[in-house]
């Protein structure tokens, strides 16, 4: 039989780069070769941005392309319409305004903690269609199957005339988003904040750029990681030392990641005091996937770190970051670099533990930050949060959590969730039934946004104590385990006293006098630095606050 | 850096409140004006037993707001937003252009006065701190009786929410929640059950009124009381302004979005700093400006070069 070739002649393999090509040749008269006239932007972006285009802008939750978001929502919705926006955090008002004022339509997000009450009324209102929350990997990896944009709107440091990038410090996600659309004809637009004739390192090659534009004022940069010690409470200090005595010393925890809760800075501040009295230096906390917290500067100066790998950079921190090459990845030209994508997935796949705070949890240790009324999504907490099925290799503290002794079986991922049992005004984070559920039912959520799941869960640290819920693959005894760390909520309000005891003897929970830690020990008197002031002087007066951290 | 106007509501007044009002001709207008609508002498309103009826104390907020905002108008200093507390809602109507400043008048008088002709004795609100709406919520519908209704009203604030309804019930609620996780409730010294469905009657009375004023389309969104959403349309503002005495005001969601929407400096119309502190204490790193606290020159300043 013979297979005919039909119509070879009328079929075109090159409609996407004919149509990006229509696009440039439409700004013609507009640019000068790569570079956007600032103040031609609006009009550029009409000609470039189609109606229903997906278009990515870069905001995360640092590192903002306030220029390109602010003349985005200023582009004539009779010109432009329907936009299919995809942005890993919805953080500045003109992300919403966009939808406002009828630019857009639809919107793929992973985080939206400061517009988290008008992105909930836009859905309850149906002035916004939501495609999905996501966690930033998944977000990132959908850019390149069924949400690949069409225009990429991203932010840098610096250019050269031919469009070579310097993102530096911040590079955070602007390669992601760039190759996704720039790989498959798709149009890159790079705010800059200066264009200088040398770069220090080129971060993104220009043959990757199609555009760029000098802002009119630098990108907007958060501090988001800096935790001043002074709000460092005893009872965080409590929960600390039962960390590292009962988690990190126990298993032998050398490769982590910390989030942003006071009781994980209070760790890091222990580490050269609480952690040096117990001989553990070189044996915890040697490898990091973490931001370059300030909190973690004690234990580098101590010695105690040998290597962290960044998703963001810290205001502050980069003369420090960058005097301290030995710990920090940084390019031949002195300053770091970071990776958003690349370091999710390490913290995902490449770290023994994950630990993070929460705001709310049910009986079954499934918990929440979410507030009712709220869409705030889920950022990247979740994909380091749970134990990736994907796993193959194993480490000390990730074999230690094996189980069984079947022939097949494997170590697990430590993923550790802290609470105090009350949060502020008497709000019991140990509840019967998780705030997500009513905001799943309100935001007609297809599942209810719970930051970790309670099987992925492998410990709980209140200032009760620790469980150790790995140890159990009984529900109810789970249940148990965390009912007597909880407090007098109403999930610990369930507990059995004699449970607890047995709980005790059999080390599925452990109180933190079985951990030979004396309550009244836990005081500020233990932190390595107690105010910013001593963390600029353990940094030798390389670490600069930004202003709103100064207290002297 | 977007601004808004913030109108307070009943809690806010003093005993010659109208006398502390910034020395400016255009404010000299307004009063003479609320003389001639409510053919009074202004000192007859703001006196201390004036100011133990509604009527006048809803008078005098709407009169000493508006005047002030007037010297804004005046000197073309528009904010991006407004949004006024339960009474204070028809002052920031006013300073939209929705309704006319002797409408409002009229319309608050009349609110007043059906405020106070509706409940008898026996009623009033009271305020709980330290439990939050939801929490709240499920104590009073546990404990709701027909004959001694309660209803939880507005939230001012995540964990500072009212109560409205009849005093034994009020009573009962307050001591419970006492000995049940609040840091502190109390009775407010306040005669009308507002907020809550036994006004029912003065939301009627009150839309029939507005549905025979020619309303115009906002100047300024209005962050509304009932929905906390931006209002755009007369007929959302009139659905706000007629409705709001029998639902619960949404305070902190309508600053909260003002805050989300990009609002960087609120300034509080007078009297009062009772809404300035609200917003600092949810939201740190805005600027509050009550007018009682800071001179216009301040405003003007902040306003002028944000």
């Amino acid at each position: 039989m013979v297979v005919k070739k039909v119509e070879e002649t009328t079929k075109s393999w090159t409609t996407r780069v004919e149509a990006k090509k229509e696009r440039v040749d439409s700004v013609k008269g507009l640019v000068d070769g790569v570079i956007i006239p600032t103040d031609r932007i609006v009009e550029v972006l009409e000609r470039l941005i189609k109606t229903g285009d997906r278009v990515v802008l870069e905001g995360n939750n640092q590192k903002q392309a306030s220029f390109l978001s602010q003349s985005l929502v200023q582009i004539d919705p009779k010109k432009v319409h329907d936009l299919h926006m995809i942005m890993s955090s919805i953080s500045r008002p003109e992300h919403l305004d966009v939808f406002e004022y009828g630019i857009a339509r639809k919107i793929d997000f992973s985080y939206a903690g400061p517009q988290s009450l008008r992105i909930s009324q836009m859905i309850e209102d149906g002035k916004i269609e939501l495609g999905d929350l996501h966690t930033y990997i998944e977000l990132y990896g959908r850019l390149f199957i069924d949400l690949i944009p069409n225009v990429a709107l991203v932010a840098a440091d610096k250019a050269d005339s031919s469009g070579n990038l310097y993102t530096g410090p911040n590079t955070e996600e602007t390669p992601t988003l760039v190759e996704a659309a720039a790989f498959r004809d798709g149009i890159v637009i790079a705010q800059v904040n200066e264009i200088v004739d040398e770069l220090p390192r080129v971060d993104i090659p220009s043959s990757w750029v199609d555009f760029i534009v000098v802002a009119d004022q630098p990108y907007e940069l958060e501090p988001l990681f800096t935790r001043d010690p002074r709000h460092i409470t005893d009872i965080q200090i409590l929960q600390a030392m039962m960390i590292i005595r009962g988690i990190y010393e126990k298993h032998g925890v050398k490769s982590l990641n910390h989030g942003i809760g006071f009781n994980t800075a209070a760790v890091e501040l222990l580490l050269p005091t609480y952690g040096e009295s117990l001989g553990l230096k070189g044996k915890i906390c040697t490898n990091w996937v973490l931001n370059p917290h300030p909190t973690l500067i004690p234990a580098i100066e101590a010695g105690w770190v040998e290597s962290v790998y960044a998703f963001g950079g810290e205001l502050g921190m980069e003369k420090y970051v960058e005097a301290r090459r030995d710990i920090f990845f940084t390019g031949k030209d002195g300053s770091m670099r970071s990776n958003r994508t690349l370091a999710q997935l390490a913290g995902q796949y490449a770290v023994d533990l994950f630990i993070g705070s929460t705001l709310q949890m049910d009986g079954l240790g499934n918990s929440s930050t979410v507030t009712r009324g709220r869409v705030a999504g889920y950022g990247g907490a979740p994909n380091m949060g749970h134990n990736p099925g994907g796993r193959r290799h194993s480490t000390d503290a990730w074999f230690d959590l094996k189980t069984s002794d079947d022939p097949l079986a494997r170590g697990q991922k430590l993923v550790v969730q802290v609470a105090e049992t009350f949060q502020e005004a008497n709000k019991p984070v140990f509840v019967e039934s998780l705030d997500a559920i009513s905001v799943k039912d309100q935001a007609k959520l297809a599942v209810a946004p719970v930051m970790i799941y309670g099987e992925d869960v492998t410990h709980i640290v209140t200032e009760e104590g620790i469980a150790y819920l790995y140890k159990s693959d009984s529900m109810a005894e789970r249940r148990e385990m965390i009912a007597s760390v909880a407090g007098i909520t109403p999930i610990g309000m369930e507990h059995n006293p004699k449970t607890t005891e047995r709980l005790r003897e059999k080390g599925m929970i452990a109180l933190p006098e079985d951990l030979g830690i004396r309550r009244s020990d836990a005081k500020r008197s233990l932190l390595a630095a107690k105010n910013i002031d001593e963390l600029v002087q353990w940094s030798g007066g390389l670490y600069t606050p930004p202003a709103k951290f100064r207290s002297w | 850096m977007r601004s808004a106007f913030l109108f307070p509501g009943q809690g806010s007044q003093y005993e010659g409140m109208l006398h502390n009002l910034p020395d400016e001709p255009v404010v000299k207008e307004v009063l003479e004006e609320s003389s001639e609508i409510l053919n009074t002498q202004i000192d007859s309103l703001h006196s201390k037993k004036a100011l133990s009826t509604t009527k006048a104390v809803q008078q005098c907020l709407l009169i000493a707001s508006v005047a002030t905002y007037r010297i804004f108008e005046k000197n073309g200093l528009i904010p991006n937003y407004v949004a006024g507390h339960s009474v204070g809602a028809f002052g920031a109507a006013t300073a939209s252009g929705v309704i006319t400043f002797e409408e409002a008048l009229k319309l608050v008088t009349l609110r007043g006065e059906l405020m106070e002709k509706t409940c008898g004795e026996g009623y009033g609100m009271a305020v709980v701190l330290g439990l939050d709406e939801y929490q709240l919520s499920e104590i009073v519908n546990k404990h709701f009786l027909d004959s001694e209704p309660v209803y939880v009203s507005n939230r001012n604030a995540p964990t500072q929410v009212t109560l409205s309804g009849s005093l034994t019930g009020l009573q009962k609620i307050v001591d419970y929640v006492k000995d049940h996780g609040a840091t502190s409730a109390q009775l407010l010294n306040v005669s009308t059950p507002s907020h809550c469905p036994l006004f029912d009657h003065v939301s009627e009375e009150l839309l029939k009124e507005l549905n025979r004023l020619d309303l115009k389309r906002p100047k300024i969104p209005i962050s509304s009381n009932i929905t906390s959403r931006l209002l755009m349309q007369a007929d959302a503002v009139k659905e706000d302004l007629a409705k709001s005495i029998c639902n619960p005001v949404r305070w902190h969601d309508a600053v909260n979005l003002l805050y989300e929407s990009g609002t960087q400096i609120f300034i509080e119309m007078p009297p009062g700093d009772v809404l300035s502190k609200l917003a600092q204490q949810a939201f740190s790193e805005v600027r509050t400006m009550p007018i009682s606290k800071y001179s216009i020159e301040d405003c003007f300043y902040v306003m002028s070069n944000s």
